[in-house]
């Protein structure tokens, strides 16, 4: 008992320090995100992503959303301009952290 | 004088010209220069060559406006801006936003034709302020206009037709991209590029109106080893901004074009010490040959990004007694700057809204006096600044009165928290501001003024929640016309400030409206239709819900 106790703790505190690593890991994406956003995408979706409705409001993208968004960001859509060949995948990593830290769900 | 006298015999040789050729159809060097005096028609963009946007007209005046209706509304079929300004010649309305130009019968509203153009979307990557066109100029029976790949178009004012399309040899991808309503003067097609949030080195390009070839090429910024390069530091005049992206104004008489070059890039001063000649200027020159007159600059080093692209309003003002020939600027910066339109001397300089960033002018050195603020922002200290980037007024032209001599200014009460880090070495191409911003905004974030142009002071003011961002026309009918980010526009009493009339439109209003008569009948044109970088960014959420769409509306007396 004891034994698979500490086993257990040990188990709890390793996936407690990968959980706790993720969630920095994820403020660090979201940070950088918001930097390519503000350069980018601030223009037409508004300052922090808060825009007055005229463009579409990011934050409503859904947590499953991400080849929607993937594909409007690469191909563009109307008066949204493709950004393939000049956002780099990692790019759109940290952009979809930080909309996803900013998200209305 | 030789210029005046050449300017005279190239008037009056296209008086000839036209009346041999093109009688029907002449918008001819001579009638773009009576432009301000022929009410029935708006030619240029200002409403004359003076850009006073004023109108002799006064069937609609302060006692019959109450009875002002709509005749028509016409649909861009379009969500993005509508911040064109619209022309007008024999009743015909020509009007452009990014991808269309349309013209449509004045009086009934019917469309006569439209052309959509097509330009590649990845321009607007680099696109900083909306997607948008600020209008047309009209010669020789063409409609000239540019598209956001910094083309210029001419097409056929009766069919639409393309006559011919001339494309400024640059590189979107480096961040040029072209929204400005381009100025014909002397027969040459002036147009102007943006791009100063994206490092692009500035310059006005001149076009021969009837061909489209290329005249000329006038770089805002030196190059290296060329006079003035040694006010930028290291290799940053290459990518040092200064943008032309708001039609000037021209004096046929000196045969003068004044146009007003924007900030310095990036907008962090830290990588880019010096003057940076010449932003933030005003340059007078020949529109045949490009020749720079004069240039006086504004904000030398401006780390605040008070874009100097400001309207330049043509009047003539008594100054200590002397009636003097001047060009007028309300700048980003917040002051308002009067300058002997013949020799650029800056004839006064008086603020006309609050700042903290200057204590005044200094006459001697013809230099704005730096507060602590300023010297504190470029050491890299954060600092509260006004007015904010969004300026004392924005690009939004105002008007003047020859009657009241009182501008019609919108202008902005908005301030910033403003810290530029260490620079990073600005990409052409690449947004390169590299400074932290937090907007400051009151409860009135804007007024309506009547300023004095010799004080700065206003003579009355309406506060607005929410600033406007369309352009000012006032009329000799005694009203000043303008619109809000929330679609009223509104007629005002141009001496006192009483708002006499209202009409909602269906969107937001970010455009100019202009006035005009056909068969004894004074119309009035605004387009409505929300966008623009202010109303995505700044404005928001203030403006949420205001719907988009574009129309163009006509007003006219209820029975006429
Ligand atoms: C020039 C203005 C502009 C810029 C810059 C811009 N967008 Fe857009 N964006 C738009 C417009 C307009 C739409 C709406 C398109 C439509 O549905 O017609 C849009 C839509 C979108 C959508 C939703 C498309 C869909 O699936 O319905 C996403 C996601 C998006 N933008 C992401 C971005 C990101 C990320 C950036 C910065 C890298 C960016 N945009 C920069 C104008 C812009």
């Amino acid at each position: 008992m004891k034994r698979l106790c500490v086993a257990g703790l040990l188990l709890c505190a390793g996936s407690l320090f990968a959980v706790g690593a993720r969630a920095q890991d994820q403020a660090d994406l979201a940070k950088a995100g918001f930097k390519i956003y503000d350069n980018n995408c601030a223009q037409c979706h508004g300052d922090r992503l808060v825009g007055s409705g005229i463009t579409f409001d990011l934050r409503r993208l859904k947590a499953d959303e991400r080849p929607r968004f993937e594909n409007s960001v690469l191909n563009g859509k109307n008066q949204m301009p493709p950004w393939r060949n000049v956002l780099k995948p990692a790019d759109l990593d940290a952009i979809w952290a930080y909309i996803r830290a900013n998200a209305n769900e | 004088m030789r210029d005046d006298k050449h300017t005279g015999f190239a008037i009056l040789a296209s008086i000839l010209a036209a009346g041999i050729s093109s009688a029907a159809f002449a918008q001819s060097a001579a009638d773009l220069v009576n432009d301000n005096k022929n009410p029935k028609n708006v030619l240029t963009y200002g409403m004359g060559y003076n850009a006073q946007r004023y109108s002799t007209l006064k069937q609609v005046n302060r006692d019959t406006v109450k009875d002002l209706v709509p005749a028509w509304a016409y649909s861009m079929t379009d969500q993005t801006g509508l911040e064109a300004q619209p022309l007008v010649h024999d009743g015909i309305i020509y009007i452009t936003n990014h991808n269309r130009t349309a013209a449509v019968d004045g009086v009934t509203g019917k469309e006569i034709w439209r052309v959509v153009h097509e330009y590649p979307p990845e321009v607007l990557r680099v696109v900083c302020c909306g997607i948008v066109n600020r209008g047309a100029a009209i010669y020789n029976g063409k409609i000239i206009r540019t598209t956001l790949d910094n083309t210029t178009v001419a097409l056929d004012a009766k069919t639409g037709k393309e006559v011919w399309k001339t494309k400024a040899d640059v590189d979107f991808n480096k961040g040029y991209s072209m929204t400005v309503a381009p100025l014909v003067a002397n027969g040459v097609v002036v147009v102007g590029v943006a791009g100063a949030e994206f490092g692009i080195r500035g310059f006005l390009d001149g076009y021969d109106a009837e061909t489209g070839a290329k005249l000329w090429r006038k770089h805002t910024i030196p190059a290296k080893g060329e006079k003035g390069s040694e006010t930028w530091e290291g290799d940053s005049a290459e990518t040092g901004g200064g943008s032309t992206w708001v039609t000037g104004s021209y004096d046929p008489e000196l045969d003068l074009v004044f146009w007003g070059t924007g900030n310095p890039a990036p907008w962090n001063p830290r990588g880019r010490r010096g003057d940076n000649l010449h932003t933030n200027s005003i340059l007078a020159f020949k529109p045949k040959t490009g020749d720079v007159v004069w240039a006086s600059q504004t904000d030398p080093f401006d780390p605040f990004d008070h874009d100097g692209v400001n309207a330049l309003v043509q009047a003539d003002l008594t100054i200590n007694g002397q009636v003097k020939k001047v060009v007028m600027q309300a700048h980003r910066d917040g002051y308002l700057y009067v300058l002997e339109r013949a020799t650029g001397a800056f004839l006064n300089v008086n603020k006309f809204v609050d700042m903290n960033w200057s204590s005044g002018w200094d006459a001697k050195s013809n230099r704005p006096i730096l507060t602590e603020v300023s010297f504190k922002a470029i050491a890299g200290e954060k600092v509260e600044v006004w007015p904010s980037l969004s300026g004392g007024t924005n690009w939004h032209p105002m008007s003047y009165s020859p009657v009241e001599n009182l501008l019609y200014i919108n202008t902005f009460n908005l301030g910033m928290n403003y810290y530029a880090p260490p620079p990073e070495k600005a990409v052409a191409g690449q947004r390169t501001l590299h400074v932290e911003l937090t907007p400051i905004k009151p409860e009135f974030q804007g007024h309506l003024k009547a300023v004095d142009p010799l004080t700065g002071k206003a003579k009355w003011e309406i506060p607005f929640k929410v600033a406007n961002t369309a352009g000012t026309m006032n009329t000799a009918g005694g009203l000043v016309f303008t619109g809000q980010l929330t679609g009223e526009f509104i007629a005002v009493n141009s001496s006192d400030g009483k708002i006499l009339w209202k009409f909602q439109t269906p969107s937001g209003i970010i455009s100019q409206p202009v006035t005009w008569e056909k068969d004894g009948v004074q119309y009035v044109t605004v387009g409505s239709g929300i966008g623009g970088v202010y109303a995505m960014r700044t404005a928001a959420p203030d403006v949420a819900g205001v719907p988009t769409g574009s129309t163009l509306w006509t007003f006219k007396l209820h029975g006429k």
